[in-house]
């Protein structure tokens, strides 16, 4: 009992102390409420009868609970492949833009470096502007990207926000220890290899995170440059094919087949219903991604030894 | 300029001269020192060229009659047309004015929700909780608008919307809103959706920064007694500053780039002339009628928009003696 | 710049580890690379050779379809297009679209890169500008005489303005038979409402209103909810469905935004006329009496369909295909007095209804070969396989005995199991009906021996498939099939005059986008306001409305019907 009142003690110094926490935890607690739904709403919607499900009126529980749905998507046979190729794509174009990036950013946060200004406008300004469509396209072609892996990865290589956001830390990071570094012989290559990449652990964690999720989710590369290559097609890609696909077949239905839906036990599906399967099954891998680039972030708290815990 | 001011100032002296050769030695000097620099970022300056400043020989098509497929000598070349059509349409400072005012409300509401939560996630100290937290509030990012403004518009309609449930048993409104058939209430309602789907999201960036925050420092504000509120003001708050300062300048020139999904999809007849916003504009006389030209031209006056936000953001920043982007 | 106060230590003692862990990274990205090198070496397809002569040599041509979504496949993968392999030694590689098709058909003009075959869909003035599409009259004359015959009454109407024919349409007009269920526009009345009054035969507005208002009056809940009146679609480019009613009311079929002069052959836009005027007068009314949806102008399509399948709604105006879904919902509910009856509403009684579309084919749609197709005859000749009239019969109804049966008087028909088989997705993509029952050369209406060329213009198969409540209702009203119901369509060889070709970026385009937004604009208060504010209102309208270049839009479709009324006189 006396240690728990010390513990107690311990950990709130003042009422206000209190009282602050009280509420912090109460509104993460409502916030929760409030991010969770509609994540459920979706995932309650996939495994719901999809005809039922057009009458709406579901939240968090499926009123006739079905996994035709998932049964409807997952039996295509190129889902595996395509989500080879996008796994692939996720893990090497992170690899490589955060490597790359990281690296330009390091250059262009060194003070002395003499052309530092003009590299640091040269990629900003190409944030604000784009060529358009077309001859983006007549580029992609006339460097034989298309019909080609590399389409995912090449053009994508440095994202100028997340350089800039590399960069900003990386100025952050006590000078003294570069210096230092210097004096013993390092070159800037292993400077930042050694010194400045461990460092920004935290900062590489998020632009990881950025990156990732944009090569998880991207499908307009696909549908532009490898839309007739099957095997080089993209998990999101074929999750929208599928969808489009309900779509065109839901106008084109009679009413003959609607009896014959009706009155068979075969299911049906619907442009809602597989909508919110496709959701589920795209997004909770990458989802998953982040609580496991979260202890990076810890990582830079303990690196220090917090207290606190 | 600097160099032209000292050489005025203390000319005829042969020593300045001097002094300027010296320095353009130096420059070559430099260079040859910060080799592995150069090295390291000059591929990638290359890389920058062609991916990004080559294609802009496509701006040439804002001021044609663009047809896909003929070679380039054979366009018709129209001058401003397409500008003109641009800016000449009545619709277009409605048009204008909702893009900005949703982007301002977004880019506000965006900053405040994001360091706030940060900030009150830095505060929780089960960490484990924390963890959880964060993970569920990052979830809506990754529904599509599509999903999300389903979900939105569900919970603002009439009968079954919690929305209009909650503020009746609250006793704040008698009879249920139709909150998207009011136009006025659009610009609150896609703010309010873009928090809900991208708070989480927006977060992360400054949990990084926060966690590179020394913790000595908050040790040291403890021995002096500081309390809660006193540590986030005179700590975290300015730790996170230089990342404040740079995610604003860099967001203030994206001011027209909206997007158009949820105003898209949660626009309808009502809301009309609160909801179109410039890339709707652009979708539907430019990319849906197959007119690159229009989209061009729309696409090369955003870029003269945001550069003037840019750098204007950017000298306040200097003048400020706050972090600036270049 | 920000630096300095930051402080952090550490990161020392893991750096050797970490050394490790990057090598490790590193060898498995490059192992990675090379997998996925070796991977697209491996996939560089099979292309035939040029050949011309008329051998069953292997020959692949690709196929790219912009009309419609489905899983890219060979054609031999299926059942029918395997068939089509053993008859003319031709495989296919098709590809569908999946995102924007402006996009999509903007790259392939600007980059010069084309399928063998194409279907542009929407996008074919583009392609056409392009000069894309090969002139076929040439291979049709030497490679083709079944596909001669299949088009033969409208080769003339097929030919461009240099007297080249470019593309083939789909589904060309062999007679008259009409599609028994209403896929197309109609006034839908729940079936309870006419149920409690004893079946009674409306057939003007204020009747149906009428009748509603009565229903409505006598139930003002169900289910425990607030009985709906009417609702209405008018979601994003769904917004036709409330615009288009009163051409049809005044008896005129879809001819998209115009009214065509039976005599004079003159379109006029409708829209600021008196028709319009009147339907949204109506509504304002029923607004004003509590029947109309307060949520219709704000729900989207979603919405709509899960309103309609609550059964909740007495009545909507709607195309058949397009409520689909809800339809099918109720139908599988099981409660036939909450499904739906199309009716064919007019204005006045002595307005005779066409609301089925007249024989007809949309002239701006169609299958060409690019000029990247490496070996044109082998193509055409595929295409004039397919229009044999035993190919077309596969193509939409398949292997006799498996996919339907012959009675003794050589009617086709479809048993129960047959219907259930070839409505199942599965079914129709591994069969090949998902990709060749349209998108390819093909006729419609009736075959040489009387049968629908589709199977669900059949009333034997339509007509299988009905519930008892189907035909309690039918019988009520005395007839066999929904559509009996409807008038006979009038000849109108322009229909529809919404394929008139009309210019990407032209003022007669802009003049439809601008009146959509408009229209969007003032209908929700046209409807909603007191109806003392309707007149003031509806003048305000049509002062904007005629400030809109009118002229040329009704210019460029007059144009089109005219031609193609010389056209058909050939």
């Amino acid at each position: 009992m006396k240690q728990i009142v010390k513990r107690w003690r311990m950990r709130y110094t003042s009422w206000g102390d209190m009282v602050f926490d009280v509420c912090n935890y109460s509104l993460m607690l409502v916030l929760c409420v409030v991010m969770l739904y509609p994540m459920l709403n979706t995932l309650a919607i996939s495994l719901n009868d999809a005809n039922d499900a057009i009458r709406g009126g579901i939240y968090l529980w499926p009123r006739e609970f079905t996994l035709y749905n998932y049964e409807y998507v997952l039996k295509e046979n190129t889902l595996l492949n395509a989500l080879l190729i996008s796994v692939l794509r996720t893990v090497l174009g992170t690899a490589i833009s955060v490597f790359c990036t990281a690296m330009v950013a390091y250059v262009i946060s060194r003070p002395e470096f003499v052309f530092r200004k003009f590299v640091t406008i040269a990629f900003i300004l190409t944030m604000y502007f784009n060529g358009g469509l077309i001859p983006t396209y007549l580029l992609m072609r006339d460097l034989h990207l298309i019909g080609t892996f590399w389409v995912y990865i090449i053009p994508g290589i440095i994202g100028v926000f997340n350089l800039i956001v590399i960069r900003s830390f990386i100025e952050g990071l006590p000078n003294s220890l570069i210096e230092s570094a210097r004096i013993d012989g390092a070159g800037e290559f292993r400077i930042f290899l050694q010194i400045v990449l461990p460092l920004s652990l935290p900062v590489l964690a998020t632009v990881s995170l950025f990156v990732a999720v944009y090569q998880w989710n991207s499908w307009f590369d696909v549908f532009l440059y490898n839309s007739s290559n099957p095997n080089l097609s993209t998990l999101q890609y074929e999750l929208m094919k599928i969808l489009q696909n309900t779509n065109a077949t839901m106008s084109g239905k009679t009413a003959a087949d609607a009896f014959a839906n009706a009155h068979a036990d075969a299911n049906t599906v619907t442009p809602s219903s597989i909508r919110a399967t496709m959701t589920i099954i795209a997004s909770v891998p990458i989802i998953l991604v982040y609580p496991f680039l979260q202890k990076y972030f810890i990582k830079g708290l303990t690196l220090g030894g917090v207290k606190g815990e | 300029m600097e160099i032209e001011k000292h050489i005025k100032t203390i000319t005829p002296a042969p020593a300045a001269v001097e002094s300027h050769l010296s320095k353009r030695k130096n420059i070559w000097k430099k260079i040859v020192q910060q080799k592995t620099l150069i090295l390291m970022s000059f591929p990638f300056l290359i890389w920058l060229f062609i991916f990004k400043y080559l294609p802009l020989w496509g701006w040439t098509i804002a001021f044609q009659d663009y047809r896909p497929g003929l070679p380039f000598s054979e366009q018709e070349w129209v001058g401003w047309k397409h500008f003109r059509f641009l800016f000449q349409d009545e619709a277009f400072f409605r048009v204008l004015r909702n893009t900005l005012a949703m982007s301002i409300i977004n880019l506000v509401l965006g900053f405040v929700t994001a360091i706030t939560l940060a900030i009150l996630l830095n505060e929780l100290r089960n960490g484990k909780f924390k963890r959880i937290v964060q993970t569920i509030s990052y979830m809506p990012h990754f529904l599509s608008w599509v999903v999300a403004a389903s979900i939105i518009s569900y919970a603002l309609s009439l009968e079954n919307g919690i929305v209009n449930i909650v503020l009746q048993k609250l006793h704040v409104i008698d009879e249920p809103i139709l909150w998207l058939g009011v136009g006025e209430y659009f610009w609150g309602i896609i703010g309010a959706s873009e928090v809900w789907k991208n708070l989480g999201w927006n977060t992360i960036i400054y949990l990084a920064a926060i966690a590179m925050i020394d913790p000595e420092q908050y040790e040291a504000a403890e021995i002096d007694g500081a309390s809660r509120l006193q540590r986030i003001f005179y700590i975290t708050l300015p730790s996170l500053k230089p990342t404040i300062v740079i995610l604003l300048i860099m967001n203030l020139g994206n001011i027209l780039e909206t997007g158009f999904e949820p105003q898209y999809l949660l626009g309808n007849p009502m809301n009309l002339d609160y909801s179109e916003n410039l890339d709707i504009f652009v979708l539907k006389y430019g990319i849906a009628m197959g007119n690159f030209a229009l989209a061009t031209a729309a696409g090369i006056f955003k870029t003269v928009v945001s550069f003037i936000f840019l750098f204007s953001a950017n000298y306040i920043a200097k003048r400020l003696g706050q972090a600036r982007l270049f | 710049m920000g630096n300095g106060q930051l402080m952090i230590k550490g990161g020392r003692g893991v750096k050797t580890a970490r050394k490790k862990t990057w090598g490790i990274v590193f060898l498995c990205l490059m192992m990675i690379v090379a997998l996925v090198g070796c991977k697209e070496s491996a996939s560089v397809d099979n292309k035939g050779n040029p050949s011309s002569a008329d051998d069953k040599k292997p020959f692949t041509f690709t196929y790219f379809n912009a009309g419609t979504s489905k899983k890219n496949i060979e054609a031999n993968q299926t059942k029918i297009g395997k068939i089509f392999e053993e008859q003319t030694g031709v495989n296919v590689k098709m590809e569908f679209l999946v995102g924007d098709i402006n996009t999509k058909i903007g790259t392939m003009i600007a980059s010069g890169q084309y399928p063998d075959v194409l279907v542009p869909d929407t996008a074919i003035d583009k392609v056409l500008d392009a000069k894309a599409f090969i002139p076929l009259n040439d291979l049709i004359d030497k490679y083709a005489p079944n596909l001669k015959k299949l088009y033969g009454p409208y080769l003339e109407q097929l030919k461009a303005e240099d007297g080249k024919i470019y593309f083939l349409p789909f589904g060309v007009n062999h007679g008259y038979i009409p599609n028994p269920d209403i896929d197309q526009g109609a006034f839908w009345i729940q079936r309870r409402v006419l149920k409690e009054f004893g079946y009674p035969k409306i057939k003007t507005l204020d009747e149906y209103f009428d009748l509603i208002a009565k229903y409505k009056e006598k139930h003002p809940e169900t289910d425990g909810k607030p009985t709906i009146g009417f609702t209405a679609l008018t979601y994003d480019w769904r917004f036709f469905v409330i615009s288009n009613p009163p051409a049809h009311l005044a008896g005129y079929p879809n001819d998209g935004e115009v009214i065509v002069d039976m005599k004079t052959h003159e379109a006029k836009v409708y829209g600021n006329g008196e028709y319009t005027k009147r339907w949204l007068k109506k509504l304002n009314e029923i607004n004003a009496a509590g029947l109309f949806d307060k949520e219709a102008f704000v729900s989207n399509y979603d919405e709509y369909l899960a309103k309609i399948a609550s059964g909740r709604v007495l009545g909507f105006f709607d195309y058949g295909w397009q409520v689909n879904q809800a339809l099918n919902s109720l139908l599988q509910a099981g409660n036939d007095d909450l499904r739906y009856m199309p009716l064919p509403i007019v204005f006045d009684k002595n307005i005779k209804d066409q609301y089925i579309d007249p024989p007809s084919f949309a002239s701006n749609r169609g299958i060409g070969i690019t000029v990247s197709a490496k070996d044109p005859v082998r193509i055409i000749k595929y295409f004039d396989n397919m229009a044999k009239e035993e190919n077309q019969k596969l193509m939409t109804w398949g292997i006799k005995g498996e996919t339907y049966e012959v009675d003794e008087k050589g009617r086709f028909y479809r048993t129960p199991e047959q219907i259930k088989k070839t409505s199942d997705e599965q079914f129709r993509e591994q069969f090949g009906f998902s990709y060749f029952e349209w998108y390819w050369p093909r006729g419609n209406g009736v075959f040489s021996d009387g049968n629908a060329w589709e199977p669900r213009r059949q009333p034997e198969v339509a007509q299988a498939s009905y519930t008892e409540g189907d035909k309690k209702i039918l019988a009520a009203y005395g007839a066999k099939v929904f559509s009996d119901l409807f008038a006979k369509p009038d000849e109108r060889p322009w229909y529809p005059a919404w394929s008139a070709p009309i210019k990407q970026g032209s003022p007669a385009q802009i003049y439809q986008q601008k009146k959509q937004d408009l229209q969007r604009k003032y209908f929700p208060k046209l409807v909603l306001d007191p109806p003392s504010k309707f007149e003031k209102n509806w003048k305000e309208y049509v002062k904007e409305y005629n400030k809109l270049d009118i002229k040329a839009f009704e210019d460029e479709i007059t144009k089109y019907v005219k031609m193609k009324v010389e056209q058909s006189k050939k």
